[in-house]
């Protein structure tokens, strides 16, 4: 190596001097003309999105724009060349033309194409592995504000669920549930920066999204892999011509879904019938759903800037979006800034840097309760007349639900700096070092102000009940977040004859450090300007404030072994360590190996034209989980349980409150994977097909303990139970041409899942799901059962007699509910014991779905385009807890319950008469979870290449989408989709309801 | 090459220094090694659990906040759950007897008073190691185990068979495996438990002038213990045990009933076991939820801003309970001005409280009023943890106690005696009974109207054998034989894998 570095170096500067003698020539010898025109997919002929255009024997190029258009100078008498990952290069002679159409064919190995495999590229066709590449354009035509919830229906095993909030991140769910604890989070990695939260990444600088969903793909993150990892790529620019692109969309969104609630005279019907005594109606109607909910405006603005020369490229991008939301006083703004950059330094050595900082800026509706008492509040009293509030707690002890969002401002801004820089030198062409520093720092800061008003006639249309605020009150937190990472990594790539070796060494080490503090006083002035600590009263001061710590160090290493394109080896080991367990339990090792055939390149197959691809892979790997807290073996004291002997200031005191398990070690889940993926049909038809056996063990849970043992909150972290998904998942994809000017896809995907407890490990089964009034719990997470299933009384019927309830009885005689009347559910004596209680629960289905998949596809016609896709799942149950707040009489009722009530001689066995409310958790509570829904159509219309050439632009497009626009729904409330802890998911209790989105939008590249 | 030695100098860099970048200790948490103070502040953390009182699931549960109200006051004849009809009907529940296992505030009872025991065998570990002079280890450990005592006492009275916890689970295995965790202990037991523990602490405590306000004393113990061996009927120990304490000179009845449950009467003269209030992080800290839940509610035509939530209002018949005269029951009750007249109610304070028409109910609970005029009572504005300090025992008990075992004893004139000092400062005449029942029953009626709604009555009925006469009278749905007792909460039943057995009749 010695002697072959000055040989090297001194062979790049004879050719550098050789290139600039060359440019020199051109220069001399030719003119310049601007070259405009549109790179289309030869198979669908679509615009071909992000084809490299280069002037041939130059570095003068460009890349197209997402219309597949480019524009660039190039000698008259000089060469294109087009080329693009996983197409075939064409060569176009310039030969004076200034406006070009050029077909680009897919290669004849479509799965060629590279993908980001974590510390490293890989060749498709090379992984042994489950990862899926989504497109960032794909994602980000979609007006939503992550790329998560965009991904939604698109990749097989990878179940994604939102709430229509904004600001708010969605819940990823990588081959089922498959652990117990709240670290459920898929991993993201944006450019080498590990996080689990991509809200600040604007979907507009994405340019590849890849999904790593099994074992063996992910073990190379270790402790991190167990839920999936997510790799962000974002844009970088090209050497060649500046581009400028704009992107704009806006439109109006409201709710997807209403739940209707009884009117003034349904609901005094329904109450007078309920408690006896005769309620008047009155003149007013309150749709409370409706005083809460509103249309929101949103809209997104990009403007990105790219370019670059030989010696470096850059990417620079503005992001500005709006989001109202669908509650009053709920609104989103988030402005992004990035700028990538890359720099040569030599022929050996290169540096980048990608930086992104976001400014989030959210004005929170207070749901909470106000969700929980839109649903009871009676509509026979007004929301807001004159800018007085109705008194709904005088009338029934309900807070007004207007009021409850009024009352209060309450804000939260975030800053957050993410980014990389690297350093990568490569001594010689077989050889690579990295050495990457990456950090993430997030600086939020809320505030909250509660204002003063008394329950009397300036605040309400009458005087009195309880919903007041004597003192006004002011409360600020401060949260600081600090995330680095360091990479250092050797790269070994060669290729013997037929062998090629590529080889991965490495080391990262990470530390996560957070702070926070609020501060609190009361009677701070109404005025904005005036929201500031010093300007409460003194007396009233609180603060607080902790933070956490934990540091993790690891070895990394992975072969690739490729024989002849056809047989195929990747192994990969990490070593974790971490600060989250103790000493004794804290290494964790996660191996994997993957094998793979490609049957297309075996001679038997030459000469075939049915398949242009056929490969096979499995694959066995070892990944853990640590996302628990930091202090999770280590018992710890709750300071400040103070008491006031003899009065006054009160001695501070202190409790062990949390019961510990100092032996807490990793858990580690095992998953095989078998797939066949292959290209048919000249490339037509392309699809994947997979079967997946994931086995997690030593599952950290909380599990649930006796008062007796002192447990200040009842669970205890321990290392209990197992669970196994089992699953299939089959993607297909299909796209022709049915003339030249017209062309279509189509493509879809289908998940279908088992998810069960193989066993607690002698813990006690978790209860969980708890709704409050008579519902302690409604979840039971057991052996053979899915995670958190729901564990209710089984409603048989309705009483339609007296007699009937005297009949119910138990084999020895008993009256088993002798408080019913006709009209009241009649429950299943499960245990036959002679009475209802607890122990005659029945497991009733649980929230993960048995199948969901994703329909994809487009149209292109001419300058025309159209997408669509739809998002659907089946098989699983729903649990209408916002039923269960009803608690008292004078609640109101769902209109459905109003007119489907029992009345004598009516028959009805799935509603009871007229009640209180207060029943007990059963199957009435539960419905079907499945839906099938529109997610998303769009419709573009790009400007002909005529009339852009007389404005001088490269691209104008225009175009409207519509997003969530239809769903087919069983369930009653406002949606099925429910995020949630893996033991208490599926359970409506004041989830923001859903959205549909229409909006337009238009596109400008220069 | 220099590039790759010193990516490998950093990579070696790295592992050299991976032990201690691996050891983080915990943040912003101190743990049981790092804590100096730990004896003494696991101690006032056990003082603190007495103001626990979360009702709906919350961390520590309830030990003397709704669930005690309901479970003691309102279960009894002495009050009903007051409050609108549809607000808490589980609270209703236990009035009328139609409870069942899977009730919040039985559940929130269990949870409180397990944690405050728990925490008291945390106390105990640490005293055990704790580096601190013999006299005041001695002295700590006797106040908290008369705490854990008082636990027990109020638990067995509450469920009857519990579970025996005396020391700390090692961890979730340990709690879940060891069968002292799992199953009930017969009820003597557990009462062996208690008298241990609060023979443990009258030996090593001082009388109540040697030690300070609001801490447990000698005389704390010495009267709690005679309680128990009321329920027990062991009369001599009882006699003896409050002829201690009233020899001991340390108490005596304050001449004004009225201002007994009032700020001004706070640790009085009378005061025996009685949980603190005061300020704490620039807040009211007392008891959660005590005065909230049983203030006078807005109901009707409203139009007033009301001081709380209206539970727990006494009954017609505790009303007429009172003998003429007696001036306990202006200072008990809270009397709506029910007279068409529209005078309203005027408190201590000068708060005055609207006509019937704009009240919910029209009795409440005075004691647990506090005044939310700051220049009388402190108050800083935390409706949900006045500064109420409430009476748990104090020296009239001790004097009933005295007068109903020395009555069994054969000792008449000794009760009556007793009796008539508790009766004059209620400014009422000496009794008119004579002969051992007449005096049992006069002692019984004057535990009543002394010690309404201060938690006694249900277990006062239930001890003395009436409980099911005076509830059916009193035209409750009570079973005899089931009711006596609170069901075992059934989540309790179901972590237990079943091994804890239900009371009879749920």
């Amino acid at each position: 190596m010695n002697q072959m570095y000055p040989l090297t170096r001194s062979v790049s500067r004879k050719l550098s001097l050789l290139l600039l003698l060359t440019l020199l020539f051109h220069l001399a010898q030719a003119a310049d003309i601007t070259v405009t025109g549109i790179v289309r997919d030869a198979s669908s002929g679509d615009p071909a999105i992000g084809v490299t255009v280069k002037v041939k024997g130059t570095s003068t190029g460009t890349i197209t724009g997402t219309d597949g258009r480019f524009s660039l100078r190039a000698p008259d008498n000089g060469t294109l060349v087009f080329s693009s990952i996983g197409y075939e290069s064409v060569e176009v002679p310039v030969n004076g033309q200034t406006s070009l159409t050029v077909s680009i064919k897919p290669s004849a190995q479509e799965l060629a194409q590279v993908v980001v495999v974590g510390y490293g590229t890989q060749r498709k066709v090379d992984v042994t592995g489950a990862t899926v590449t989504i497109k960032g354009e794909d994602l980000f035509k979609q007006p939503v504000m992550t790329a998560t919830q965009a991904m939604q229906g698109k990749v097989a095993g990878v179940q994604i669920i939102s709430s229509g909030q904004p600001g708010s991140s969605p819940v990823i769910r990588v081959r089922g549930t498959g652990t117990a604890l709240a670290g459920t989070a898929a991993l993201f990695v944006v450019d080498g920066v590990l996080t689990d939260d991509i809200a600040n990444i604007n979907t507009a600088d994405i340019v590849n999204v890849d999904v790593l969903k099994d074992a063996s793909a992910t073990a190379i993150y270790g402790s991190r892999g167990a839920n999936g990892v997510v790799i962000i790529t974002t844009k970088k620019g090209a050497a060649g011509k500046m581009s400028i692109n704009y992107t704009v969309n806006a439109g109006v969104r409201s709710a997807a879904n209403l739940v209707k609630m009884a009117n003034a005279a349904e609901y005094a019907n329904y109450v007078s019938a309920a408690s006896g005594n005769l309620v008047q109606p009155g003149t007013v109607s309150t749709d409370w759903y409706g005083q809460i909910l509103r249309q929101g405006f949103q809209q997104n603005h990009n403007l990105s800037i790219s370019g670059g020369s030989e010696k470096g490229t850059y990417f620079l991008s503005l992001g500005y979006l709006t989001d109202q939301g669908i509650v009053i006083d709920n609104q989103y703004k988030r402005l992004t800034l990035r700028s990538n950059n890359e720099y040569k330094l030599s022929e050996k050595l290169k540096a980048g840097v990608t930086a992104s900082y976001s400014n989030g800026d959210n004005q929170i509706a207070n749901l909470g309760s106000a969700y929980n008492n839109a649903y009871r509040a009676a509509p026979i009293i007004p929301a807001k007349v004159g800018g007085r509030y109705g008194n709904t707690s005088v009338y029934q002890n309900v807070g007004n639900a207007v009021l409850d969002i009024e009352n209060n401002n309450n804000n939260v801004k975030d800053n957050r700096l993410q980014g990389a820089a690297y350093l990568e030198y490569k001594p010689v062409t077989w050889l690579t070092f990295r050495s990457s520093m990456g950090a993430d720092w997030i600086n939020t800061n809320g505030r909250v102000y509660n204002y003063k008003f008394e329950n009397d006639t300036v605040t309400f249309l009458s005087p009195g009940g309880n919903q007041r605020n004597p003192n006004s009150n002011l409360s600020f937190k401060n949260e600081k977040t600090l995330h680095w990472t360091w990479d250092n990594t050797v790269t070994f790539n060669r290729t013997f004859g037929r062998h090629t070796i590529t080889a991965l060494a490495g080391t990262t080490a990470e530390q996560f450090t957070y702070t926070w503090f609020t501060a609190f006083r009361k009677d701070v002035p109404a005025a904005p300007n005036l929201w500031y600590i010093g300007t409460g009263n003194a007396n009233t001061s609180t603060n607080d404030g902790n933070g956490d710590k934990w540091s993790r160090n690891s070895y990394i290493g992975r072969l690739n072994y490729n024989y002849d394109d056809t047989y195929l080896l990747t192994a990969t080991l990490r070593a974790d360590g971490s600060s989250r367990f103790p000493k004794n339990n804290r290494w964790g090792y996660f191996p994997s190996v993957g094998v793979g055939w490609v049957i297309s390149n075996e001679n038997f197959l030459k000469g075939q034209n049915l398949f242009q691809t056929l490969k096979l892979r499995a694959s066995w790997g070892r990944v853990g989980n640590d996302r628990i807290p930091s202090d999770a073996f280590t018992v710890t004291v709750t300071p400040n349980l103070a008491y006031p002997f003899g009065g006054g200031i009160a001695t501070p005191g202190s409790a062990v409150t949390q019961i510990k398990d100092p032996n807490l070690k990793w858990e580690t889940t095992e998953e095989t994977d078998f797939a066949v993926e292959f290209s048919a049909l000249k490339g037509r038809l392309t699809g994947e097909i997979g079967y997946y056996n994931k086995k997690a063990s030593d599952l950290l849970i909380n599990v649930k303990v006796p008062s007796v043992s002192g447990d200040g909150d009842g669970v205890v972290l321990t290392n209990a139970a197992s669970i196994r998904n089992q699953g299939l998942e089959v993607m297909l994809n299909w796209r022709g041409k049915i003339t030249e000017d017209l062309s279509y896809r189509i493509g879809g995907n289908l998940t279908l899942n088992k998810n069960s407890v193989i066993g607690l490990n002698g813990g006690q089964p978790i209860l969980d799901g708890g709704i409050g009034a008579a519902q302690q719990y409604t979840t039971r997470t057991d052996n053979g059962q899915p995670v958190g299933s729901f564990y209710v009384l089984k409603v048989l019927g309705v009483f339609q007699t007296d007699d009937e309830v005297a009949a119910y009885k138990n084999a020895q005689g008993t009256v088993i509910q002798p408080s019913a009347s006709a009209g009241s559910f009649k429950y299943q004596d499960t245990n036959g014991d002679g009475k209802i209680d607890d122990n005659d629960r029945v497991f009733a289905g649980a929230y993960q779905p048995k199948a969901y998949f994703g329909v994809n596809g487009g149209i292109t016609y001419k300058s025309f385009d159209l997408s669509f896709d739809i998002y659907g799942n089946v098989g699983n149950q729903v649990y209408n807890g916002k039923k269960a707040f009803r608690q008292a009489v004078t609640d109101n009722v769902e209109r459905s319950m109003a007119y489907g009530r029992w009345t004598p001689g009516s028959g009805i066995q799935n509603e009871p008469a007229a009640n209180a409310g207060n029943l007990p958790a059963s199957t009435y509570y539960l419905e079907s979870g499945s839906f099938v829904r529109l997610n998303n159509v769009t419709l573009g219309y790009a400007l002909p290449e005529t009339v852009l050439k007389r404005l001088g632009i490269s691209t104008i497009r225009v175009f409207a989408t519509l997003q969530n626009i239809y769903t087919n729904k069983k369930y009653s409330g406002f949606t099925s989709e429910l995020p949630g802890d893996p033991t208490k998911s599926g359970i409506e209790l004041n989830a923001y309801p859903t959205t549909k989105t229409i909006a337009f939008g238009l596109n400008l590249g220069f | 090459m220099k590039f790759l030695l010193y990516t490998g100098a950093a990579l070696l860099g790295l592992a050299s220094c991976q032990k201690s970048f691996l050891d983080v200790p915990v943040q912003g948490q101190a743990t049981t090694a790092t804590d100096p103070n730990l004896a003494t502040n696991l101690v006032t953390g056990v003082y603190n659990s007495l103001l626990n009182g979360e009702a709906f699931g919350g961390s520590g549960g309830d030990t003397h906040g709704p669930s005690f109200i309901a479970a003691t006051s309102i279960i009894s004849d002495d009050a009903d759950k007051g409050s609108t009809q549809g607000d808490q009907p589980a609270m209703g529940d236990i009035d009328n007897f139609s409870l069942t296992p899977t009730n919040n505030f039985v559940a929130a009872l269990w949870d409180g008073y397990y944690s405050g025991i728990s925490r008291s065998n945390q106390a105990l570990a640490a005293l055990q190691t704790a580096s601190i002079d013999a006299k005041t280890k001695n002295q700590l450990s006797g106040e908290v185990r008369f705490i854990r005592a008082y636990y027990y006492f109020n638990l067995v009275r509450f469920f009857g068979k519990v579970p025996k916890v005396v020391r700390v689970p090692k961890d979730a295995q340990d709690a879940n495996t060891d069968p002292n965790f799992q199953t009930r202990a017969p009820v003597d037991t557990i009462y062996k438990v208690i008298t241990d523990d609060l023979q443990f602490a009258i030996n090593s405590l001082d009388l109540r002038s040697a030690s300070q306000t609001g801490h447990i004393n000698k005389g704390t113990a010495q009267t709690l213990l005679a309680k128990v061996y009321l329920y027990q009927k062991k009369w001599k120990e009882a006699y003896d045990l409050t002829q201690t304490v009233i020899s001991s000179g340390q108490y005596s009845l304050v001449p004004d009933y009225s201002t007994l449950w009032r700020q001004v009467g706070n640790n009085s003269a009378e005061s025996i076991f009685e949980i603190q209030s005061g300020q704490f992080n620039n807040s009211d800290m007392g008891i959660s939820g005590y005065s909230m839940w049983q203030g006078p509610r807005v109901g009707g035509k409203g139009g007033w801003t009301d001081l709380g939530f209206g539970f727990c209002t006494p009954t017609p018949d505790l009303v007429a309970a009172y003998e003429p005269g007696d001036v306990r029951k202006a200072a008990t009750i809270i009397f709506i001005d029910n007279s068409g007249k529209y005078t309203g109610t005027r408190l201590f304070d000068g708060f005055r409280i609207p006509s019937a028409d704009s009240v919910q109910n029209l009795y409440y609970n005075y004691k647990a009023y506090h005044s939310e005029n700051p220049q009388v009572e402190s108050y800083l504005g935390n409706r949900g943890q006045k500064q109420k300090n409430v009476k748990i025992l104090r020296y009239a008990e001790v004097l009933l106690i005295h007068a109903e075992a020395a009555n069994e004893l054969g000792q008449t004139a000794t009760a009556i005696a007793d009796l008539n000092q508790v009766r004059t400062r209620a400014k009422l005449a000496a009794t008119t009974a004579a002969g051992q029942a007449d005096v049992r029953n006069a002692i019984w009626k004057e535990r009543r109207v002394e010690l309404a709604m201060e938690h006694d009555r249900f277990f006062d009925l239930v001890r003395t054998g009436r409980a099911a006469q005076v509830m059916k009278a009193a035209g409750k749905n009570f079973v005899a034989g089931k009711n006596e007792l609170l069901p075992v909460p059934s989540l309790q039943i179901a972590l237990s894998g079943n091994r804890l057995d239900q009371n009879n009749g749920y």
